[in-house]
């Protein structure tokens, strides 16, 4: 593989950890609930992946547990948030460290343990074709699956009533339950959704990106993905882009490196986080167009009440 | 091994009975790790060295481990906590337990202190360091007759001197053997971000290197990709051969145990004296092992011979004439390179491609 041909393919590869919280993170603030334990989430689906998938052998009940751990500790979330009137962001960031301890717990028996990574699927034909091939068409499934799901994910918010429940709850849970929208229920259906998305990200993590347990091995993904909702203005193909821009400046580090580029490695490190505040930076200037995207009552305790 | 870590409920406990006890109660011992004790790895090394001293004087001591303190403020809580309880002997696992072990050490002269990785002194607290250079030397000859591609690539941490010293240690050996290789290195800067580890080792196989170097990861993160590569790849402190059967080169192994117990020893008999512990293949702390098989014997000759050397203290791997990376020269054939200036080490020798992020 040359060194082109990893830096794609490792970028879509890549992205895909970032991309699918990241869309997990939008729908839930779609719905108006700004959930701040992603990177919790992820850290407790990675260890829920990698034991059953450690103990099983069974990549798909790994992920299948991961997801429903995410799930559940998202409903955590909820249960404070959306039921108790909880400030969100105090709540979500209460859970995400309550996450991080308990990821340390269930992986303690399994600290630096490896399982045998998963081949990416082979597409007969295409996957032959210089460059192109082994950068498109020989990815694991899930990387496939994930960018697909950002379609149906960006399809259903727009276009289907489903979409408009979400979003009008977002922008206006008291008009949306004058309509007669079950907000409470949309909002705790976005957040568990969300959740099982930031699930599969941990489990991907933990299981096919780097086959592995350890303890702090998301390493601040997740809150790259909670950045990202903010840097594609809930929007799933900018999110989609953004993910990917994410990746490639992530690798393209390391490979800069190796190839003896004399910039400071400490710089390069940091450049995903400057390239959100510059692109945070830049998008807020248009506060117009920031409001147009961004859900009117985000991170807004709504109480069930019919008037604001 | 998590068996005799014990949480801080039950080491205060502890603490109660050993306040009331007499003298003929075992001696305390405490160890405080930066990170969570795998089967691997640097915490484990330092595990393997107190279990030494266990081993060695039974129910005279017992030990108490508490893993996975992250450095700062938390730490400093932990370490006074530990020294309340009773704890005698305290080996403190991380450079950044420096300042505040320092602190405790002058405020309680009764205890002994060893800390790894740093570089202050006390009359009752010494910092402790492994030569992994010396041990990288000789990796760098095995790589040198493996490697097709005479390209090496070196999966590193943060750079700090130790960590330079290694790379070039290791670019020494393999340049001795054949002048024309040169080493590729990625800075990570960090002790612990497998997944970037990994992408970095994949980034410099698909830079043409044939053989990684783990530098100071303490997961096999680099060793797994090694293995799926087809690349030989080694690390340091313990031996990973299990995540990389066929392709595992050998592992530069940190012994704490000798020294961990002629501290105690000397503790226990009342005449420890706080300095810099610098400890290499001569104090049987720095052991290369696990060679591959693929080696030849020629190779494997030279090596131990060389190794041999290195121990008798015959030959220095920084023995001159050195050469930076500039092509300059740093010191003349028949000199060698003074301590310090290993010790502050901020430049990589000829050979090694990667500059160095300043």
């Amino acid at each position: 593989m040359s060194t082109l041909e990893f830096f794609l393919a490792g970028t879509l590869s890549a992205a895909t950890i970032f991309l699918l919280a990241a869309l997990g993170e939008l729908v839930a603030e779609k719905s108006g609930v700004l959930n701040l334990g992603v990177e919790g989430t992820m850290a407790i689906s990675a260890a829920v992946g990698f034991v059953v998938t450690f103990e099983t052998g069974n990549h798909l009940l790994g992920f299948a547990l991961a997801g429903v751990s995410g799930m559940l500790l998202s409903l955590v979330f909820a249960v404070i948030a959306i039921s108790f009137l909880a400030n969100q962001v105090a709540s979500g960031l209460a859970v995400g460290i309550l996450g991080l301890g308990l990821s340390a717990l269930i992986g303690r028996d399994y600290e630096s343990r490896t399982i045998a990574s998963t081949d990416g699927i082979s597409i007969p034909y295409l996957s032959e074709i210089p460059l192109i091939g082994p950068v498109l068409f020989q990815q694991n499934i899930v990387v496939y699956l994930t960018f697909a799901l950002a379609l149906v994910i960006g399809f259903t918010l727009t276009h289907t009533r489903l979409g408009l429940a979400i979003r009008s709850t977002g922008e206006n849970p008291h008009a949306a339950q004058a309509l007669g929208f079950p907000v409470f229920l949309i909002r705790y259906c976005a957040v568990a959704f969300g959740g099982l998305l930031s699930g599969f990200a941990g489990a991907y993590a933990s299981t096919i990106y780097t086959p592995l347990w350890a303890d702090g091995m998301i390493a601040g993904r997740g809150w790259i993905a909670v950045a990202l909702v903010v840097f594609g203005t809930w929007k799933t193909g900018r999110i989609a882009f953004g993910a990917m821009l994410f990746g490639m400046v992530s690798l393209g580090e390391l490979i800069a490196q190796s190839m003896g580029a004399n910039i400071p490695s400490q710089l390069l490190s940091s450049l995903p986080y400057i390239v959100t505040i510059v692109v945070l930076a830049l998008i807020s200037r248009d506060t117009v167009r920031m409001r147009l995207h961004a859900p009117f009552s985000l991170g807004e305790v709504f109480d069930g009440s019919e008037s604001r | 091994m998590k068996s005799v870590s014990k949480t801080l409920a039950s080491m205060a406990v502890a603490g109660l009975l050993f306040n009331t006890a007499v003298s003929a109660e075992p001696l305390e011992i405490g160890l405080l790790t930066p990170s969570p004790i795998a089967d691997v790895g640097w915490s484990k090394a330092l595990v393997d060295g107190v279990e030494a001293v266990k081993a060695k004087y039974g129910d005279d001591v017992n030990v108490n481990i508490i893993e996975n303190i992250q450095e700062g403020p938390d730490a400093d809580r932990i370490m006074n906590k530990m020294v309340g309880d009773g704890n005698k002997f305290l080996v403190l696992g991380s450079f950044g337990f420096m300042n505040a072990g320092l602190k405790l050490a002058k405020r309680n002269p009764d205890r002994t202190f060893i800390h790894a990785s740093g570089y202050k002194t006390a009359k009752n607290f010494s910092p402790f360091t492994a030569k992994y250079y010396e041990g990288a030397y000789l990796m760098g000859m095995a790589a040198a007759e493996l490697t097709k591609t005479k390209k090496l690539g070196v999966v590193s941490a943060f750079a700090i001197p130790e960590l330079i010293s290694t790379i070039n240690g290791f670019t020494l050996g393999a340049r001795s053997v054949d002048p024309e290789i040169t080493v590729d290195v990625i800075w990570i800067n960090s002790w612990f971000d497998p997944a970037k580890a990994q992408d970095s080792a994949k980034a410099l196989l698909a830079g043409g290197a044939d053989i990684l170097f783990s530098n100071a990861q303490d997961t096999p993160s680099v060793v797994t990709v090694g293995e799926e590569g087809g690349a030989y790849v080694f690390n340091l402190n313990g031996s990973m051969k299990d995540y990389a059967p066929t392709k595992y080169l050998g592992v530069v192994k940190t012994d704490w145990a000798p020294f961990f117990v002629a501290s105690v020893d000397a503790h226990l008999a009342g005449n420890f004296e706080g300095q810099n512990q610098w400890l290499g293949m001569k104090d049987d702390v720095v052991v290369v092992e696990d060679w591959n098989s693929d080696i030849s014997e020629d190779m494997m000759a030279r090596i131990k011979s060389t190794e041999a050397e290195i121990a008798s203290g015959a030959k220095h791997v920084y023995d001159g004439p050195l050469v930076n990376q500039a092509g300059e020269e740093v010191i003349a054939a028949g000199q060698t390179l003074e301590d310090g200036a290993i010790l502050g080490m901020d430049w990589h020798v000829e050979g090694v491609n990667s500059p160095l992020p300043k």
